[in-house]
């Protein structure tokens, strides 16, 4: 049995960031938490988690922002990228869509409202 | 009052006579004026033509042998000033080579002297149709280019081989080439924007029988970074009597303030998501994690009160969403990026995604496509959306083990999808009413089914912004069918993209 995997849970909203947390832990994984990209990246830095939960809109700075800078250094490229997308897809001129979602190097994203077993799946299939 | 056919002017045809012999004045006056015309009289070629400079004569009676002045000589001149005067030739010298030669020189008929009043009547009515006509056609030209010139719309006109007929200031304008005129000038020598000459060109090689109309957007930022502007661009093929495609209407419309406001919609749309979305999906989710007992033990009382609690907020969620959807479909439909789709390929996508609620239901899937169906020419999220809501419906409202069939064939000029099951079906009352908003059909039979009553409304939307259109068969008891007519792309053979 190796050591419990650590997944990063960032969102602006602490009760979403508590509540995935709570259901995390209950699967065994060790969960660290961070509230705007920002401060999700220094987290990262003082620890590299396996797995990271990201929302898109955030303030300071974005999912997107953070996702492309960590698929793109050379230490982060391989933790995986879950985004949390809130908005309905293929708005014509919007920036926070599915599409987007698909179109940046993230490994997985899944849409809001979240189903909190389908997103245990996710992280799941990817941490195996 | 009785209904009178609309005259434009109550217009008396003017006639000249022009004839040295009082006889012969006298006579075409009298036959003319019982018929209505005004006529005028003068006694030789010099006094003729004074006249003519006068006034505006639409048919002149011309003698050709008069002393002074020749007939031929006053012919000349009337045409040289007046070319479309109509000159009827009166000749005592009824030789062949005479009428030949005026005839030669612009005349529009001849009367042999002596002639019967029956004679003058005829020539005369036969050249005042002929000038009617005339004059009708130059009022339409009239009327068409001073409409045209009017729009705030450009308009252009072009022939079978690319040249322009007709383009409007707001054209030239929208073109930026305001200064020298382009009609004769081809397409290729002038038109700046390089999509719109391919599309004027494919509209004038679609086949005449579908619905024709190509339709883009030019961002004319892409051609000079100042300028914002976003313009509609349509171009419609027209057709001579044969039904053959003659040359090309095309239309640009400045759609650069519609564009910012459906910016904004969508802008305050997503917003809007994100902040009704978001607390409920927290909400969701502590609920969830207690209902998981992750927060401590939860008795059975509180665990059915939570979970009753959860199935309400998740439907809120789903018809935030869906009237969201709704939102950004209208904000949408106004002008959007279109493409070539084969929906034969989406149609097996769609079917694979909702295969296992299917399956979960007992329910046959069938599916038939016919070989080598056209494309068509869509927005390939809408298409998803439509097939998904037909498909979730079929599902949702046939009992287990029933029997969803998905057909998709051509139809004349258009794509046919059909979504057949065999479920409860719906009443014919009802049939309208579930392509509206919120209408949900309430029975015993559907009380448990869950839905927000927006999913037809929204594919009714779809579909008819894809200039196609929906309808519904149904026998309650024995299941429905909904049939999806989707114009067929034009063009076969040619793979072009029509966007950016």
């Amino acid at each position: 049995m190796t050591d419990k995997q650590l997944i990063l849970v960032v969102d602006d909203d602490p009760d979403l960031v508590e509540s995935i947390s709570m259901k995390l832990e209950s699967q065994n994984y060790r969960v660290d938490k961070a509230y705007d990209g920002v401060e999700a990246f220094a987290h990262i830095q003082n620890e590299k988690p396996d797995l990271v939960i990201l929302d898109v809109m955030m303030p300071r700075k974005n999912g997107y922002q953070l996702c492309d800078e960590l698929k793109k250094s050379g230490n982060y490229s391989d933790i995986v990228i879950v985004l949390l997308t809130a908005v309905a897809d293929a708005v014509a001129s919007t920036n926070y869509t599915h599409l987007d979602g698909k179109s940046t190097l993230a490994d997985d994203y899944i849409p809001k409202p979240i189903d909190l077993d389908n997103l245990m799946q996710i992280v799941h299939d990817h941490l195996e | 009052m009785s209904a009178q056919p609309v005259k434009i002017s109550q217009y008396v045809p003017k006639i000249l006579v022009i004839d040295d012999e009082k006889r012969i004045r006298n006579a075409c006056r009298i036959v003319l004026e019982e018929n209505g015309y005004n006529v005028l009289l003068a006694t030789n070629g010099r006094q003729g033509l004074e006249q003519i400079n006068a006034n505006h004569f639409d048919i002149i009676l011309l003698d050709l042998m008069m002393p002074a002045l020749s007939g031929f000589e006053v012919l000349t001149a009337i045409k040289k000033k007046h070319p479309d005067t109509v000159v009827i030739i009166i000749t005592g010298y009824a030789t062949l080579e005479y009428s030949v030669e005026a005839m030669k020189q612009g005349a529009f008929d001849f009367i042999p002297k002596p002639f019967t009043p029956d004679h003058l009547r005829v020539t005369v009515a036969k050249a005042i149709e002929h000038t009617r006509t005339l004059r009708d056609i130059s009022d339409a030209h009239s009327r068409i280019r001073t409409m045209v010139n009017s729009l705030t719309d450009g308009v252009m006109c072009t022939n079978h081989q690319n040249h322009v007929v007709l383009a409007n200031p707001t054209f030239l304008r929208m073109n930026g080439y305001i200064t020298k005129s382009v009609v004769g000038c081809h397409i290729k020598d002038f038109l700046k924007f390089p999509k719109l000459r391919e599309m004027i060109h494919q509209a004038l090689q679609m086949d005449g029988r579908t619905y024709s109309e190509l339709s883009t957007e030019i961002d004319l930022a892409s051609y000079s970074a100042d300028d914002h502007r976003v313009l509609n661009a349509r171009c419609l093929p027209f057709k001579d009597r044969e039904g053959k495609n003659i040359g090309v209407i095309t239309v640009l419309n400045d759609i650069t303030a519609l564009k910012q406001m459906d910016r904004m919609k969508s802008d305050f749309v997503s917003t809007v998501s994100h902040e009704i979305q978001g607390p409920m999906t927290a909400v969701m989710m502590q609920l969830k994690v207690i209902l998981d007992g992750l927060a401590g033990e939860v008795t059975a009382k509180q665990k059915k009160m939570l979970s009753r609690a959860l199935d309400k907020i998740s439907s809120l969620s789903g018809m935030a969403s869906e009237l969201l959807d709704l939102a950004r479909i209208e904000s949408g439909l106004i002008s959007q990026e279109r493409e070539r789709l084969d929906l034969g390929q989406i149609v097996k996508e769609q079917v694979a995604l909702h295969l296992p609620k299917a399956q979960e239901a007992n329910h046959e899937l069938i599916v038939r496509l016919e070989d080598d169906l056209p494309p068509i020419l869509a927005h390939r999220r809408n298409i998803e959306e439509v097939l998904s809501n037909l498909i979730i419906n079929a599902i949702k409202y046939t009992p287990g083990q029933g029997r969803i069939r998905i057909v998709a064939e051509r139809s004349e000029a258009y794509l046919l999808m059909c979504v057949e099951d065999n479920g409860m079906g719906i009443q014919e009352d009802q049939r309208k009413q579930v392509f509206k908003r919120f209408y949900r059909v309430k029975n015993k039979q559907t009380r448990f089914i869950h839905g927000t009553g927006l999913g037809l409304a929204i594919v009714k939307s779809i579909v008819e912004s894809h200039q196609g259109h929906i309808t519904l068969q149904s026998e309650p008891g024995k299941g429905a069918v909904f049939s999806v007519f989707l114009p067929i792309f034009p063009i076969d053979e040619k793979k072009i993209e029509l966007n950016r």
